[in-house]
């Protein structure tokens, strides 16, 4: 076949044409690998970064950090590896501790009310702290009172001897406070300080209340340890969350075990029952507990006398609680432990539950194990503390305001205008006191009465130590120190505080110029003990590697044994409940937010944003009913109710159908109904805290936080809730499960 | 729906180059949002309103998913963190007309910003709704911009974006051409999380701790049955019955 024009035209095209098909069909090489235009900054990596060492203080948690830190700002929040509570891990707070330096509305210079309601003036801090230290001057000390959020470490120290040298009355403040713990901790075993619970090699963990993977005390350190006890299919942890609320722990235990709100001491003293009059655990310890009198001294819990009020009928209760007492007091699963708090330990009988099951403990020999995996001590510290103080102490505090016995009142990031119960008419009481005076960075509602306020700074541009309480079952001393330059003109309470001792005369109890100086000073005595993860030969060098490290711990420095003989509670039974069943038909159950807290952390961007892990809303406050409740209420996704307490006080919030739920409980986070805030938080939520009864715990007279009835109303109006979750629920399908699940037989 | 994993057959490429996987161990998870929040931190990923909630135009590049099942009291809730697959086969490179996603020689799935011209047809396409669209320009106070990372640039409107796998860090470790010794590279929620669910490092390493547990028996992989071939191993949540 000879090659015409024509022929030779169509190949050319067929060729030409196939040869842009196939270059069209694939990414041409030097697209991908040459010619992107501008490198990305992923690509080019610029900047020097240097990394500080620090640690973030809460009420009962302590993260130790690494800032990374690039041309004097802060980029990131890490965890501190070295560090034992958290190990390199951290949580969101931690996190978010970035966006309180940052924040848009930080208070950023030392303000002074120009007369008594009218509005701020600017002044500098050498006038700040003159007029501090004329106030308190001019003031009877008796009458005069400091407030504080729980602190520890050197600032505690510094807090305590300025009210002690100057003759104030020093009082911790926290909505949510452990008094309860702290006094079942002191009565059940003798210790001063809370324990640490060795989860990584506990087999059966039965937990009462206590949401210990999202907001009950140190949620990073017991997660870590959670995360060692899932181990897959073999050597896999048993978890049992006894809980009237399904909560994110109660979400990743292998069994939820819902009981009557305020009966989980009854649960536990019928537990202990079972286990002697069965002889089931330790003999000595069976003894001990009960006096030499055996199972008979505990008739009155036998699971058939008890089971109803616990289960509230129905379904074969005692057979339950014996299985679970078996179950614990077996040892199929390895170590057993039994930890309690959160909602058990908030009703009126919150001391009896939370004695109750500690008790547990001594049965199945889970107090300092030897081979771990149950309570560990930790050593006493002489150390000062400011814990929160209890209701009880609040009231009379309240009482002296109204009263006119106070004249002025200090408060750092003490918001008790905001959470305390709002039938205590705090703000009333406010209102009688001469002059407020607010450290806080950010305003909030017991800020916005202050009269003067010296903005303290926040945790990575200060000095200070931490004594993590719970610890890690040995002595630890975590350092903070400023990973940044002070963004503002602000001063650390702590600063503040020295400088104006300083005015008042006060430098023979308060010798340090700076808190620089003062943890020089702790530093100084560790370093003269030539022990611990920290020994050098100069104190220079001791200083430096203890700031690097974050901290210095002495892992031979832990407790002995238990120094009180074990005992059972001797307080009510009955949670004796606010409100009568009849008008307030519903238990509420009310809960730290997982982000947010109970408000503390509710002006941070990150932290708000956050889904809840159980409904996925963000950005508002809810109210958690069950669908069965919701249909015989008529009440739909979105709802907004009216919740109402006995005391006459309501919120409003929109519902979140709830499967988890119980029929007759209703659960709202605490945390938001912000009035007076940052504009992240305000007018964004309700105040739960603000319902509440302020019923105490009878033995310690702590704030009785889920002791209160509710009723519901239904509106007429809606609100979608914002969450991630769609419009519906989010369900996995039956036999197109996107979570795979592997189902093992105990 | 999910189905038991595979060993990859793509991606894999030169054993001397890293393959960057994770494994995210299901039964470890507690949903605490820890990675969510770390990665919004290192990611320089706008604070999402609440508006975007409402809207659903949240963006996180890591997100907790959370599935009831069942009702009180036999009540289960689940999560899933789920992220960019980093899939081997995957749906999103395909469809981009220019050429704004690629497969990396170290079995990431690269998404090219200043390439992006918004068509969002890789959005489309992801199985996972792990790609996330600017519709906004993303805004931050002014003082908030100082925390902004300088390693990650800020996407502009119009723009597709997801995660990484926190390039910038790998690029950042391996910048000398060293060996990464496993878990000395994480990305941030890998970092953060407390229980150590998810663990991330070179599946060509047979030694790491990824290469030991994507091959662990509760192994599966979200949505495999699409062909998608993802580099993220789930391992399943354990339930004890009886």
């Amino acid at each position: 076949m000879g090659l015409t024009r024509r022929r030779f035209l169509q190949w050319a095209g067929a060729t030409g044409i196939g040869a842009v098909v196939f270059n069209g069909c694939r990414v041409p090489d030097h697209e991908i690998q040459v010619q992107s235009p501008v490198r990305l900054p992923e690509d080019l990596v610029t900047g020097r970064d240097n990394y500080y060492a620090t640690v973030a203080q809460g009420p009962a948690s302590s993260e130790g950090l690494l800032i990374r830190v690039m041309e004097g700002r802060a980029k990131k929040v890490e965890g501190n590896p070295d560090y034992p509570m958290n190990q390199g891990k951290h949580g969101l707070r931690a996190e978010a501790l970035l966006q309180a330096v940052y924040h848009p509305d930080r208070i950023k210079t030392p303000l002074r009310r120009v007369a008594k309601g009218g509005p701020f003036r600017r002044i500098g801090w050498p006038e700040a702290i003159g007029e501090l230290a004329k106030i308190l001057g001019d003031a009877d000390a008796s009458r005069v009172v400091l407030a504080t959020a729980p602190i520890r470490g050197v600032l505690a120290d510094v807090t305590q001897r300025f009210a002690d040298a100057y003759g104030a009355r020093l009082v911790g403040f926290d909505p949510i406070d452990q008094t309860v713990l702290r006094a079942a901790i002191k009565r059940v075993f003798g210790q001063d300080a809370l324990p640490d619970f060795d989860i990584a090699r506990t087999g059966y963990l039965l937990s009462f209340g206590s949401d210990f993977l999202s907001t009950w005390l140190d949620p990073t350190h017991f997660a870590r340890g959670y995360g060692e006890f899932r181990q897959g299919e073999g050597e896999r942890g048993y978890l049992v969350q006894v809980d009237s609320r399904f909560s994110p722990t109660a979400a990743a235990a292998d069994q939820w075990v819902y009981v009557t709100p305020g009966s989980e001491g009854l649960l536990a003293m019928s537990m202990i029952q079972v286990i002697v009059s069965e002889g089931l655990g330790d003999r000595s310890a069976a003894d001990a507990l009960t006096g030499g009198g055996g199972a008979s001294a505990l008739a009155a819990f036998a699971p058939e006398a008890v089971a109803a009020r616990i289960f509230g009928g129905g379904a074969d209760g005692p057979g339950r609680i014996r299985q679970m007492a078996t179950e614990f007091a077996g040892n199929d699963h390895g170590q057993s432990l039994a930890i309690g708090g959160g909602s058990a330990g908030a009703y009126a009988n919150g001391s009896f539950n939370l004695t109750a099951i500690y008790a547990l403990n001594h049965l199945v020999g889970a107090v300092n194990p030897p081979n771990g995996g149950g309570l560990v001590f930790n050593p006493a510290s002489e150390a000062a503390r400011v814990s929160a103080a209890p209701l009880r102490e609040w009231k009379q505090i309240v009482n002296d305001m109204r009263s006119g016995k106070v004249d002025v009142l200090m408060v750092r990031d003490a918001n008790i205008d905001y959470g305390l119960p709002s039938s205590l008419d705090v703000r009333e009481a406010l209102g009688a006191v001469n002059t407020i005076v607010s450290f806080s960075s950010f305003l909030d509602e017991t800020t916005a009465l202050a009269d003067l306020i010296l903005p303290g700074s926040t945790p990575l541009e200060e000095w200070g130590t931490d004594l993590p309480d719970p610890g890690p079952g040995y002595t630890t001393v975590a350092f903070q120190q400023p990973a940044i330059n002070r963004f503002g003109d602000t001063l650390s309470f702590g600063d503040a505080l020295l400088q104006t001792g300083r005015e008042l005369g006060l430098g023979d109890a308060l010798p340090w110029d700076t808190m620089r100086d003062a943890v020089r000073e702790t530093a100084r005595t560790l370093h003269e003990t030539g022990r611990g993860s920290v020994t050098q030969p100069t104190f220079e060098e001791f200083w430096r590697r203890a700031l690097e490290r974050g901290g210095w711990w002495d892992m031979d420095a832990r407790a002995g044994a238990a120094s009180a003989p074990p005992q059972l509670p001797t307080a009510p039974a009955s949670p004796e409940l606010a409100g009568d069943e009849q008008n307030y038909p519903f238990f509420l159950v009310p809960y730290e937010a997982h982000g947010i807290g109970a408000g503390q952390f509710a002006h941070l961007p990150w932290v708000q944003s956050a889904p809840d892990p159980i409904t996925t809303v963000a950005w508002a406050t809810w109210v958690d009913v069950n669908p069965t409740t919701a249909r015989e209420l008529d009440l739909k996704q979105d709802d907004i109710v009216i919740v109402g307490s006995p005391t006459g006080h309501v919120i409003r919030a929109a519902v979140y159908v709830n499967p988890a739920t119980p029929p007759r409980v209703v659960s709202v986070p605490f945390g938001g109904g912000h009035e007076h805030s940052t504009g992240v938080a305000a007018k964004r939520g309700a105040n739960v805290l603000g319902i509440l009864e302020p019923t105490e715990d009878t033995e310690t007279g702590a704030l009785a936080w889920a002791g209160t009835r509710v009723r519901l109303t239904k509106t007429r109006d809606r609100a979608g809730l914002p969450k991630l979750e769609g419009k519906e629920l989010a369900v996995q399908l039956k036999d197109q499960e996107i979570i795979q699940v592997q189902h093992v037989r105990r | 729906m999910a189905t038991q994993a595979k060993p990859s057959t793509h991606g894999a490429g030169d054993r001397d180059t890293p393959k960057w996987e994770m494994v995210v161990d299901l039964d470890r998870c507690t949903g605490c949002q820890a990675c969510v929040i770390a990665c919004q931190a290192e990611n320089n990923i706008p604070i999402n309103e609440e508006s975007a909630f409402h809207e659903a135009r949240v963006i996180q590049w890591i997100r907790i998913e959370r599935y009831w099942e069942g009702e009180f009291p036999d009540v289960k809730a689940r999560f899933l963190p789920l992220l960019c697959q980093q899939c081997d086969n995957a749906p999103c490179e395909s469809v981009c007309p220019v050429y704004a996603t690629y497969h990396n020689n170290e079995g990431l799935n690269v998404q090219v910003y200043n390439r992006c011209v918004g068509t969002r047809y890789c959005g489309n396409n992801c199985p996972y709704h792990a790609r996330l669209f600017n519709y906004w320009e993303p805004t931050w106070p002014e003082d908030l911009r100082n925390q902004l990372n300088p390693d990650v640039t800020v996407r502009t409107r119009g723009v597709m974006e997801k995660c990484t796998f926190c390039i910038q860090r790998i690029r950042r470790a391996t910048r000398g051409g060293e060996a990464v010794a496993d878990g000395d590279l994480q990305p941030a929620c890998a970092q953060a999380c407390p229980t150590s669910a998810l663990v991330f490092g070179n599946a060509n390493d047979a030694g790491a701790r990824v290469s030991k547990l994507k091959n662990d028996k509760r192994r599966f992989r979200v949505m495999e049955e699409l062909g998608t071939d993802p580099s993220v191993t789930y391992l399943k949540q354990v339930d004890t019955d009886g």
